[in-house]
């Protein structure tokens, strides 16, 4: 069962994408910031992250340029899910961190589901 | 000598002549009487000559005087620069004297060179009234540009600097040196600026163009300026026309404003946002038939519902400090028992805190505190102060509403044992949409119910709200408005 961790301070929306991806047989975890997220990480590594960007200790961005130090968490696909979309520099997300995209907030649960199976369908 | 003194002389020595002659033929012939006769006319004829020369001489003597003096005086008037007054006359002289051509020459200059001189001087007077009122214009004019407040600049076809209030002499750090030409580009540090001036200079028709600028005001302070640049028209008046004017004006708050506003926008837009993702959402979970139980279904609609209520309250919110800034919210003030008001916020809030084990202490003051207030906004500026303290205090602590009366001032004071502000949050706490990030994770708030509160309380009722805080210790805000004592 393939797992997914989920970041964000917001608790409705971690519940929603949480329940998308349960019920289409995901295993998922939830963490409420960056640095929650990142221990937990480092303790298991999941098969995909998504994350907020604006969140308290530490943010989304954060987050990923830690991952992308470590060696053994740098190929993890990551994706943004976040209200600030637009104010971010997206291309260079993508080359410097390889960041797959950025879903922005409000969301369709489903295009979430949509990445999630792409991406983790064509890591396999 | 002239013609008639030489026929007098000539008549006196003929008449000489005569009467010796006549007088000796008569002393010979002592009888002759016709003799005697013509000897005696003769001698009278001398004699009148002789007389009329003295006359003559006493007359030329006369005017010889009278020339001296008249010569003295003019040499007098010469020497101290009195000049000949205006009714001052030539003096009389007789038609035949040597005298009078040259004194009459004299005269003529003199009062010819007099009127001269009193044109002369009427000139240099008017010309000095005229040289004083150009430079008095010219310092007035120097006076306005100092004083106006603004950067000014004046530049010649030769893009030479020819003025510079201080203003834009300490802007530009441009440095007085003299009436030496500053030519523009070794002056003005910034590229932008010069680039509009030569803009504007190469136009040929004439143009006014700005431009935004960020300068170093003189504490050394990046402020932004807009510089406006106007060709000025070509004259036949020397080098110095043709050139440009150069204005800059000082808009670093228009620029601070439209950034807050940009902000402002992007932050309501943001906090909007995060209600709006929830009930899409669950709006689509719902639809996708995700809901597993009837239970998850009225969880999912009970989802939809808090997050409606949130966005609701946001645009009310926002709505409300929207009136209030712009001074367009109906206040209906009336002199109130704080007491009541506080009572009342106390009990919408009680639900809240029972339901988080946190003890809502009252601790009113037994006196009647009474205020002009507006009712509705005092209770909504006291229920935003008590929910946060609710929301930000642990499971099982305490907040505590105060009132009392301390120097005609009523004093309101929200206390909790919750988390508590650094030093500082407690400055931006009252700012739209900030929000302690730490804490975020423990409310759902607007992050404008302090800004409501603050605006609330200091600019419709004149009080002031503060806070002091400790870390990890609790907060207290405090409310303070103007006592009105009850009506008799």
């Amino acid at each position: 069962m393939k797992h997914i961790l989920l970041c964000d301070d917001d608790v409705t929306i971690l519940r929603a994408a949480e329940i998308k991806l349960t019920r289409a047989g995901y295993r998922v975890t939830t963490y409420p910031d960056g640095q929650a997220a990142l221990e937990a990480i480092q303790r298991e590594l999941p098969d995909m992250i998504i994350s907020d960007c604006q969140m308290p200790r530490m943010g989304g961005l954060e987050l990923v340029r830690k991952l992308r130090e470590d060696e053994r968490t740098r190929d993890v696909p990551f994706l943004l899910l976040t209200g600030k979309g637009f104010e971010l520099p997206i291309e260079d997300l993508r080359r410097d961190y390889g960041v797959l995209g950025v879903i922005g907030k409000p969301f369709s649960p489903r295009e979430v589901l949509q990445i999630v199976e792409t991406t983790l369908a064509a890591s396999v | 000598m002239n013609l008639a003194r030489q026929i007098t002389l000539g008549f006196f020595l003929l008449a000489v002549g005569v009467t010796v002659g006549t007088g000796w033929l008569a002393l010979r012939d002592a009888h002759d009487g016709g003799l005697v006769t013509f000897a005696a006319i003769t001698a009278g004829i001398m004699l009148g000559a002789a007389a009329w020369q003295l006359f003559v001489v006493q007359r030329e003597r006369r005017e010889h005087v009278v020339a001296r003096r008249f010569l003295e005086q003019l040499l007098h008037q010469a020497e101290t620069g009195s000049g000949i007054a205006p009714n001052d006359s030539y003096p009389r002289i007789h038609h035949a004297s040597p005298w009078k051509k040259p004194l009459e020459r004299i005269f003529e200059y003199i009062s010819t060179s007099q009127d001269r001189k009193l044109v002369l001087e009427s000139a240099k007077a008017s010309a000095e009234i005229r040289l004083q009122r150009a430079s008095s214009q010219a310092e007035w004019m120097e006076s306005v540009l100092a004083n106006i407040g603004v950067p000014v600049l004046a530049l010649n076809a030769y893009d030479e600097i020819v003025l510079a209030n201080p203003d834009a002499e300490s802007l530009l750090k441009i440095r007085a040196e003299g009436t030496e030409r500053r030519s523009l580009p070794r002056v003005i540090g910034n590229e932008r600026l010069t680039n509009l001036i030569y803009d504007v200079r190469r136009r040929a028709v004439a143009t006014v163009r700005t431009d935004d600028l960020e300068l170093e005001d003189n504490t050394g302070h990046r402020r932004w300026y807009r510089a406006t640049v106007g060709k000025l028209p070509a004259t036949d008046k020397g080098p110095d026309s043709g050139g440009a004017l150069v204005v800059l004006r000082d808009v670093s708050v228009e620029h601070s404003m439209q950034k807050q506003h940009a902000e402002f926008v992007s932050s309501a837009s943001h906090e909007m946002k995060a209600p709006l993702a929830g009930i899409k959402a669950y709006v689509e979970l719902l639809a996708d038939g995700d809901a597993e139980s009837e239970a998850e279904r009225e969880e999912f609609l009970g989802v939809i519902n808090g997050q409606t209520d949130r966005l609701q309250r946001l645009i009310d919110n926002l709505l409300n400090i929207a009136r209030i800034e712009a001074g367009v919210v109906k206040v209906s003030k009336q002199s109130r028992s704080i007491n009541d008001i506080l009572a009342e916020a106390a009990g919408v809030v009680q639900p809240t805190a029972e339901a988080k084990h946190i003890k809502l202490v009252s601790d009113l003051s037994p006196l009647y505190l009474g205020a002009l207030v507006d009712r509705d906004m005092m209770s909504q500026a006291v229920i935003n102060l008590l929910s946060n303290a609710v929301k930000y205090t642990p499971d099982g602590g305490r907040v505590t509403l105060r009132s009392r009366l301390a120097d005609q001032e009523l004093l309101i004071e929200v206390e909790d044992t919750g988390v508590g502000l650094s030093e500082e949050d407690c400055v931006k706490i009252f700012e739209k949409f900030y929000r302690v990030d730490k804490d975020k994770n423990m409310a759902a708030g607007t992050g404008l119910g302090l800004a409501l509160a603050k605006h609330i309380i200091e600019d419709v009722h004149g009080g002031k709200l503060t806070v002091r805080s400790k870390l990890g210790v609790g907060s207290t805000f405090c409310i303070s408005i103007p006592h009105v004592a009850r009506a008799s």
